[in-house]
């Protein structure tokens, strides 16, 4: 490289660190500034995304206005009341309404497929891309 | 090296395939799931109206029976699926103290009556002015299968094309 | 009667054309002529013919045939009796089939030069193999024909839900159009593996066919997604439903193809990999097709169950196991001499983005047969829905928007970081800054400031690369060439790709649903929009009678209803009414009415004082972006039509 652009590659660089210490500020910042403990009614939302609604195809409680939709939500909400835990608000509703009331099934037995497998796959993908690309 | 490493590709997504259509080829249609709704043991709510065919049908005078009630539309493709099924069941069961009836659903009365009429309904079915029936039974998807005892409550709900097989199974579990 | 024979000759006389060509393709490979366009021709217009056959019947409400007094009655209208051909299994694969004698014909006629070359003949026999396959289901277990041996006078009826919207004349056409596009680049890429030619100019040729399908795909997919919006009351427009997984998949695997078969026409690479993608995207549409029309998923898209699944079942096998064992034979002959040098080069990244759309690719399959595999294994039923497929498409998003950040700018071969950030400095800035704005104004969630950061830096290096472009063009004083230069369709693309990105992001952050007791003239404010109701009004036409409710949405008028069909005493719909801006949707529903409003035919509610409504109110953020996202994609995959210069830099 003649000397020219060496200091022109310098000062290209210069101007990229400077970019990522503005961007780890701003991404500090966003972070710092989110609520930390969620409140109730964002707790009682993510659960509704969760729950099918009973009588519905696939459509959570959240989404449906049927009857059966918002019984539930409304055990929801008094168990959120409660205090009880997000898996024990689950496994509560999983136990009166049946497996196939939960949106995503629990991550226990053969449930843990629905994550192994794809984590194998794309792992295999990669492998599979670095062994067969590899420059001669 | 490579060419190993393609065939062990290969066999692989083979035996994958192989096994995923084996599996697809050996389910069985879409049956009726029992659904857990919030209505189990409950009264049920009432049900009255005119029957399309003519006739009046009240949920609370078939108190003593079992009723079947079928929540329907012309458009729903399982509905087609499941009516002679429904049909077959309520031949069969005509004379053992059971009652079927069916509800539209979301669809309009000329319709619904060419539906019962093309498949030779033999049960009564009600029109459902402003949904309320199926708001106060939680329907939001034909077909909807609610299996009340004689006393009057909510026994069984099925969510999908019933089976003959079913029905008669639900009926046999509210005798018990 | 003689319509059911008239239909059954016809499909007939189309499946013989089909096993003729085949019969005729195994001569022209021998060494004879070749007659393909005969017989091309022949099928077409028995399929023509067939389809003429059913139209006729339906548009004259002629109940003898059992499809239409299923599918059909009296008082339908005259597009929804048209459209009622596909709004079942038999009539669907009507029209499947007619867009592949269609398809065969405009391939046999694109080649016809070269239509004794190895690779064009085998390509044309595959083709003829899979009409004769989808006719060949109709002449046998899905028979559209069936002679309806009851006379009855009116038919089962059409769905009422549909006579609401003319996107059903739309949506089916443009899917199946898609789906059987696919069915080119199958086509030729088992051609080229039998004839073990896939060194020369067909990668690139297919991706013209390819891109053509998959435009037709995209725009079909959102306009589907469009339609539900409207009319299905909940706001929402995509429920990762079986069907719609089962259009999602060819969809997904077709992307990844179309980028890396540019990497093969510059650098040769990725050959076994591509013509892998090219069968997969077919087998897929095959299984998409089983999971429609099966019965085995429940579904609120699906046909009703049927015999079908097997026979379907068994032609995805085929395929798939052909392809396998054709790779598997031809895989030492088609090794590239080169390979990845970098792999943050552009063929790296590309190399990226195929392993992010063939893993989710995967990932959208096991979650849709998982409640099969599961129940076989178990007994038990469980449910896969939405937040397992959101908790995997963000993450997968996130990198191919990344991806998009940096590919266009990046050379090839070679990473020279201090070029690389030259070229994307500008949108990097551009990027933070708008980050910076954002999070001024007190949008905090992580998800929506990642997807806008990433979104500007990928519309910075799509615009970059169009600047180039034109650029270029003007240097040769042919400012129109830009418009059919290799970059341009595809770049506009990634522009409607981050248009969606960002409107399904923020949409799903941030739309709240309420619901809102009004009095007459009563208003008030929700998330911002002031929201009042004004009274009743009846509107009645030779269609439909409607309830409706004057409302007005931040000054806009707005009628949400209560719609019942035909003037007669029948069960009433809900049509939802929505505003929409650039900013945001607000989408009113008509919940239930106050009193005993016995007239209106909305639901009551006892606690509510007579006269008083309710209605569900629903506000979403940057909706009206998807449909424009999706607009510009179906622009860019027409511009990205135009042929590519191939670009020989690989000894063949």
């Amino acid at each position: 490289m003649s000397i020219d652009s060496a200091v022109l590659a310098r000062r290209r660089l210069g101007s990229f660190r400077l970019w990522v210490l503005a961007l780890v500020a701003v991404a500090a910042f966003a972070w710092a500034s989110t609520p930390s403990a969620s409140t109730s009614a964002q707790r009682v939302a993510h659960l509704e995304n969760l729950v099918k609604c009973p009588s519905c195809q696939d459509l959570s409680v959240a989404q449906s206005t049927s009857s059966s939709a918002l019984a539930v939500r409304h055990e929801i909400v008094a168990m959120v009341a409660q205090g009880r835990s997000d898996t024990q608000i689950l496994t509560t509703i999983e136990a009166a309404y049946g497996p196939t009331v939960l949106l995503s099934p629990s991550t226990s037995g053969v449930g843990a497929l629905l994550w192994l497998l794809p984590t194998g796959v794309f792992a295999g993908l990669v492998v599979t891309a670095v062994v067969v690309t590899r420059r001669r | 090296m490579r060419r190993r490493f393609v065939l062990i590709i290969s066999l692989v997504v083979l035996v994958a395939i192989v096994g995923l259509s084996i599996l697809l080829v050996t389910r069985q249609p879409v049956a009726a799931t029992s659904v857990p709704s919030p209505l189990l043991g409950k009264t049920a709510p009432p049900l009255a109206g005119t029957a399309l065919g003519g006739g009046k049908f009240s949920l609370v005078a078939e108190r003593g029976k079992i009723v079947v009630v079928n929540f329907f539309a012309s458009w729903c493709g399982p509905c087609h699926q499941e009516e002679a099924n429904i049909i077959a069941f309520a031949w069969q069961q005509r004379l053992k103290g059971v009652s079927v009836v069916g509800v539209v659903f979301n669809d309009t009365i000329d319709a619904s009556k060419a539906f019962d009429a093309y498949y030779g309904t033999n049960y009564p079915s009600i029109a459902d002015p402003n949904g309320t029936f199926a708001f106060h039974y939680g329907v939001t998807s034909p077909p909807s299968t609610f299996v009340i005892d004689p006393q009057g409550r909510v026994a069984e709900v099925l969510l999908g094309p019933v089976s003959s097989a079913q029905l008669n199974d639900a009926v046999a579990r509210v005798r018990a | 009667m003689i319509l059911t024979w008239l239909g059954r000759i016809a499909l007939d006389a189309a499946f013989l054309a089909c096993v003729a060509g085949v019969v005729f393709q195994v001569r022209t490979l021998r060494g004879g002529v070749s007659r393909a366009g005969i017989f091309a021709v022949a099928a077409l217009l028995a399929m023509v013919g067939a389809v003429g056959v059913m139209q006729f019947a339906l548009v004259t409400h002629n109940f003898s045939l059992a499809y239409v007094a299923e599918n059909n009655a009296t008082f339908t209208p005259l597009i929804y009796s048209i459209t009622g051909m596909w709004s079942a299994l038999e009539g669907s694969l009507l029209l499947w089939a007619l867009i592949l004698t269609a398809l065969t014909l405009a391939v046999v006629r694109h080649y016809r030069e070269e239509a004794r070359d190895a690779v064009v003949a085998w390509a044309t026999l595959v083709m003829f193999v899979v009409g004769g396959f989808f006719i060949l289901l109709m002449v046998g277990p899905a028979d559209p024909f069936l002679h309806n041996p009851a006379r009855v006078l009116q038919g089962a009826g059409p769905n009422a839900l549909l006579q609401d919207n003319p996107l059903v004349a739309v949506h089916p056409p443009l899917l199946y159009a898609g789906f059987v596009g696919f069915s080119v680049p199958f086509a030729f890429a088992i051609a080229m593996l039998v004839t073990g030619r896939v060194h020369d100019r067909w990668p690139l040729e297919q991706r013209r066919w390819t891109v053509l399908a998959w435009g037709a795909l995209s725009v079909g997919i959102v306009l589907g997604a469009w339609w539900s919006y409207q009319v299905l009351g909940w706001g929402g427009f995509w429920g990762w439903d079986p069907v719609e997984n089962a259009a999602l998949l060819p969809w997904l695997t077709a992307t990844a193809y179309i980028h890396s078969v540019i990497v093969q026409d510059r650098r040769g690479l990725f050959r076994i990999w591509n013509l892998s993608l090219a069968i997969a995207t077919f087998a897929f549409t095959v299984l998409g097709t089983f999971f429609t029309r099966s019965g085995v998923l429940q579904s609120v898209h699906a046909f009703s169950s049927s015999t079908l699944g097997p026979a379907l079942i068994g032609f995805f096998a085929l395929t798939v196991g052909a392809g396998v064992a054709l790779i598997a034979w031809r895989g030492d002959e088609l090794r590239s001499p080169v390979g990845v040098d970098h792999p943050a080069s552009r063929e790296g990244l590309f190399v990226a983005n195929n392993i992010l759309f063939v893993g989710f690719a995967f990932v959208v399959l096991l979650g849709t047969v998982f409640p099969l595999l599961y129940e076989a294994v178990n007994g038990n039923q469980v449910t896969v829905g939405t937040p397992y497929f959101a908790a995997v498409a963000a993450p997968v998003s996130i990198v191919l928007l990344v991806l998009m950040c940096i590919a266009p700018v990046v050379s090839w071969r070679t990473v020279d970081a201090v070029v690389l950030w030259q070229r994307v400095r500008v949108a990097a800035w551009v990027a933070l800054a708008t980050v910076v704005v954002l999070v001024a104004t007190g949008v905090h969630h992580g998800a929506v400031l990642a997807a806008v950061f990433l979104s500007v830096g990928a519309a910075g290096a799509a615009l970059r690369t169009l600047k180039g472009v034109i650029a270029s063009a003007r240097r040769r004083h042919d400012l129109w060439s830009a418009w059919r230069a290799p970059s341009t369709g595809g770049m506009v693309v990634h522009l409607g790709v981050v248009v969606l990105a960002v409107g399904i992001v923020v949409s799903t952050s941030y739309t709240t649903r309420s619901e809102v007791t009004l009095a007459t003239h009563q208003r008030t404010v929700i998330d911002g929009q002031y929201v009042s109701f004004d009274g009743f009004a009846t509107v009645s036409n030779a269609l439909d009678k409607q309830t409706q409710l004057v409302v007005s949405v931040d000054g806009h008028p707005l009628r949400p209803a209560i719609t019942t069909f035909n003037g007669r005493a029948s069960q009433p719909v809900g049509t939802p009414a929505i505003d929409s801006n650039l900013l945001r949707d607000v989408y009113v529903t008509f919940d239930a009415v106050g009193g005993n409003g016995a007239t209106s035919g909305a639901q009551v509610a006892t606690n509510v004082p007579a006269g008083s409504v309710v209605l569900g109110v629903t506000v979403e953020p940057l909706l009206s972006w998807l449909w424009i996202g999706g607009l510009m994609v179906g622009v860019g995959s027409a511009l990205s039509f135009g042929r590519r210069r191939h670009r020989d830099e690989v000894p063949s």
